[in-house]
């Protein structure tokens, strides 16, 4: 082999790569950020791996030594990695797509899943490198008994699996387009929540060591788990990417072709689940999982731009039939609104098919109360959003679109608390705890938990929807009909051709 | 290649940055655009770079829309900010190479292409220095080369010449000669007026959003010149010259600018040739006769009124 030929493949080996991978990457290993980072826990590590033995004294040489020094080193390691490898990612995205300096890298040609697919890489190698840091000291608990290799290996991925799934949240909640203020609160709020989902997995990882990796329910868990995690990371990547793309693309489709293909694909899975099992529990968990995402869709499709841009209109088909599927895929708010509509409602009536063809399975009476709440839920936040919608456009009409999720999440919070506001000032006496005070809760979504009203707030919110759903109909059916396929090009849609500011030959000026 | 930028409409809430703006220009030719801060250059050279949206109007490179087609026209664009890079921990070379890496060269072509730009723009020797280690010149030249990698048609520079020193002025200015030889067409802002009158084929004033003026120098110039002044010396007489041009018709104001007569006068070329005549005629040894032309800092203070929104 030459030398020139090993020059060419190295840097076609080299091209293969990701250009975000190397700068990030490139960076990372530059950066005093960094490797403070992963000395510092590095340094940590070892402290509390050397506390802990001179403080065990004899009680080390019992049979959970290992155990514990796992959870505690395990511990230690995922509270820096769900918040250093996430945080390091989001920050750095959120500087460069910022309000007032967007970063360069946008203008290139590379294309936005690229980029989101890079940053993903960049924070698992960085991912990958503090956990293998760690790894030594993760082995050596083996050696202090209590723990076999399979639970430290599975309990590593698990907590590997759940940073990455952070790092991905990161970079969609980095990527939203809010100004700095509302960037900063959204990003205390992912902040919390992680902090929630570290706990979830200390819990779920010392449920692993201490039971050890066997049993089917250990299994179950894992593949429910597994298939939560791959949903919300594909999620919030398919998301990231769309909300990168260039605001005239058709930046729905993707994102509303991956969650339907995930709701047939999961929700097939979940009822043969439910037959192997016989148990409703994987069809409630599909029908949470899906519904919650629904509801969240609901608000994204009414804050989407109201009228589709000449470059989605040029990529409509002609036929009817075209016509009327790439209406629910195809940006817009109208198409949003109307897909999110429909595939809440297959969800409920998914659910509600299962129970009626399987009424003797396990869990049936919580696959019904789930359908009721999740129903419900749907329902009274598809009011607010489309209330939000109608606001905007009649009262707020200087407020842009991509503003209505705040309107509705005004009044989502107005709706929630205002009722028992206004009974605990007007009506309520000093006794008031001890009274059923369900009914006060009713323009709360998340109230549906409450059986005993749901009567009261099904009417409430479905004479709510109606109306709204009314008042919407003309704007619906112009959206609707404005739908069709447009051949007209930027330039030929220009009227005025400007002047140009020199004319004839131009050459350079000496 | 044309470049138009069609009614272009930028607002930020009740702010009009860009009203209503439109003007045209082709390959090979450098275009000023020139107005005081928060005219709304900075926002109109953004959205022909792709980097925001405008709320109307497009701009179109060679009939690809930057609006609609932003990803075909990145291929056009080169984009040389106001703000210099700020990526810590890299080096000139890495950075360069991220770009072209983001541009989609390969292979040998990209290390070739990233040679040849950083010999074109003097950055060979700083290959291997840390970005954040450059004066503002050198970082201004690492901007220009990381425009230039992907070879535009279009280069939109938005102040490029602020901060430099002369010498750095000259030089960038001898590349944007070389770059406009070639067939680039380049837009720049300025505020260094006499400089862009030197380089620029064309201006574009605007204020507050609106388009001014727009036109070619020489026009421009031109049109701003109906109120010349012209410096005349004459080998003797000074003194009745300066008395007799008072009472001349169309002469508005005399001085005396060291041994020259400066007559403002109030009209064309043509005024000029009368005026010489008129001077020859009644026995005057003209040694120097000028007209001095208005220029483009001249028209700038004259046509707009330092309003910001």
């Amino acid at each position: 082999m030459t030398a020139e030929s090993v020059l060419k493949e190295k840097i076609s080996l080299s091209d293969r790569i990701n250009p975000i991978v190397v700068k990030e990457l490139r960076q990372a290993v530059q950066s005093r950020f960094v490797i403070a980072a992963l000395l510092t826990l590095l340094l940590v590590q070892l402290v509390a791996i050397g506390i802990y033995i001179l403080a065990s004294g004899a009680s080390l040489f019992g049979f959970d030594a290992g155990r514990q020094s796992f959870l505690m080193l395990f511990g230690i390691l995922q509270v820096v990695a769900i918040i250093f490898v996430p945080l390091y990612t989001g920050a750095r995205l959120a500087a460069e797509r910022s309000d007032i300096n967007v970063d360069l890298l946008f203008i290139t040609t590379i294309k936005p899943r690229s980029v989101i697919a890079g940053k993903m890489f960049a924070a698992i190698m960085l991912t990958a490198m503090i956990y293998s840091a760690c790894m030594p000291f993760m082995a050596f608990t083996y050696f202090l008994r209590g723990i076999d290799l399979p639970s430290i290996f599975i309990s590593l991925g698990i907590g590997f699996a759940v940073v990455v799934a952070c790092a991905q949240g990161a970079v969609f909640v980095a990527l939203i387009p809010v100004n700095r203020a509302f960037k900063i609160i959204f990003g205390l709020i992912t902040l919390a929540i992680f902090g929630l989902i570290y706990f979830g997995t200390m819990a779920g990882v010392s449920g692993v060591v201490t039971r050890g990796v066997i049993g089917r329910d250990f299994w179950q868990a894992m593949i429910a788990m597994c298939v939560v995690i791959c949903f919300l990371v594909g999620l919030f990547f398919v998301m990231s990417v769309a909300l990168i793309m260039p605001v005239a693309s058709n930046r729905a489709l993707p994102v509303r072709l991956f969650i339907t293909a995930a709701w047939l694909l999961a929700g097939v899975a979940a009822v043969a689940g439910g037959r192997i099992e016989n148990d409703h529990w994987p069809v409630i968990v599909w029908l949470l999982m899906f519904e919650i995402v629904l509801a969240l869709a609901i608000f994204a499709a009414v804050s989407e731009r109201d009228q589709p841009g000449r470059r989605v209109l040029r990529s409509i088909p002609r036929s009817l039939l075209g016509r009327a599927w790439a209406f629910f895929f195809f940006s817009g708010a109208a198409s949003g609104l109307a897909w999110t509509s429909v595939m809440v409602v297959l969800t409920l009536g998914a659910a509600v098919t299962c129970v009626e063809l399987f009424p003797t399975r396990a869990n049936t009476n919580d696959l019904i109360d789930s359908a009721k709440w999740m129903g419900g839920m749907c329902l009274y936040l598809f009011c607010y959003a489309v209330t939000g919608a109608l606001l905007r456009r009649h009262l707020f009409s200087r407020v842009g679109t991509e503003l209505t999720w705040l309107i509705a999440a005004i009044l989502l919070a107005v709706g929630s608390l205002a009722p028992f506001l206004v009974g605990y000032i007007a009506f309520f006496n000093d006794q008031w705890w001890s009274e059923d005070l369900g009914a006060w809760w009713v323009g709360n979504p998340f109230a549906w938990a409450n059986k005993g009203h749901r009567v009261l707030y099904a009417s409430v919110g479905g004479v709510w929807a109606m109306l709204v759903a009314a008042m919407n109909l003309p704007w619906f059916f112009e959206r609707c009909e404005g739908f069709k396929a447009s051949r007209v090009a930027a330039s030929d849609a220009i009227e005025s051709v400007p002047r140009a500011v020199a004319s004839g030959s131009p050459s350079a000026t000496d | 290649m044309k470049i138009q930028i069609v009614n272009l409409k930028k607002h930020f809430g009740a702010t009009r940055a860009v009203d209503d703006v439109s003007f045209s220009f082709s390959s090979g030719q450098v275009v000023g655009f020139v107005g005081p801060n928060g005219a709304g250059k900075t926002t109109t050279m953004r959205i022909l770079a792709t980097l925001d949206e405008p709320t109307a109007g497009d701009a179109l490179i060679d009939g690809v829309s930057v609006v609609e087609e932003p990803e075909r026209a990145r291929h056009l664009v080169g984009y040389v900010p106001d703000s210099l890079p700020t990526h810590r921990d890299m080096s000139v070379h890495e950075y360069l190479d991220f770009f072209a890496r983001a541009y989609g060269l390969k292979g040998l072509h990209r290390a070739k292409v990233i040679e040849s730009v950083e010999e074109f723009t003097g950055l060979t020797g700083l290959r291997d220095k840390m970005l954040v280690a450059l004066s503002k010149g050198m970082k201004q030249r690492v901007s220009l080369a990381r425009a230039l990698l992907h070879d535009p048609a279009v280069l939109v520079m938005d102040e490029p010449a602020a901060g430099l020193d002369p010498r750095a002025r000259i030089e960038l200015r001898e590349l944007l000669r070389v770059l406009s030889s070639q067939g680039k067409a380049i837009l720049i802002s300025s505020h260094i007026l006499t400089e862009l009158a030197e380089i620029c084929h064309a201006a574009v004033i605007i204020e507050r959003g609106c388009v001014l003026m727009a036109g070619a120098i020489g026009d421009l110039v031109g049109n701003g010149a109906r109120r010349g002044v012209v410096l005349i010396r004459v080998r003797e007489g000074r003194e009745r010259l300066y008395r007799e041009l008072l009472e001349t018709p169309r002469i508005e104001k005399v001085n005396f600018v060291g041994e020259e007569i400066a007559a403002e006068i109030d009209g064309d070329e043509e005024a000029c040739c009368d005026l010489l005549t008129g001077l020859v005629g009644r026995g005057y040894r003209v040694v120097e006769f000028k007209l001095q032309r208005a220029n483009l800092e001249e028209i700038f203070m004259n046509v707009t009124k330092g309003a910001v929104q």
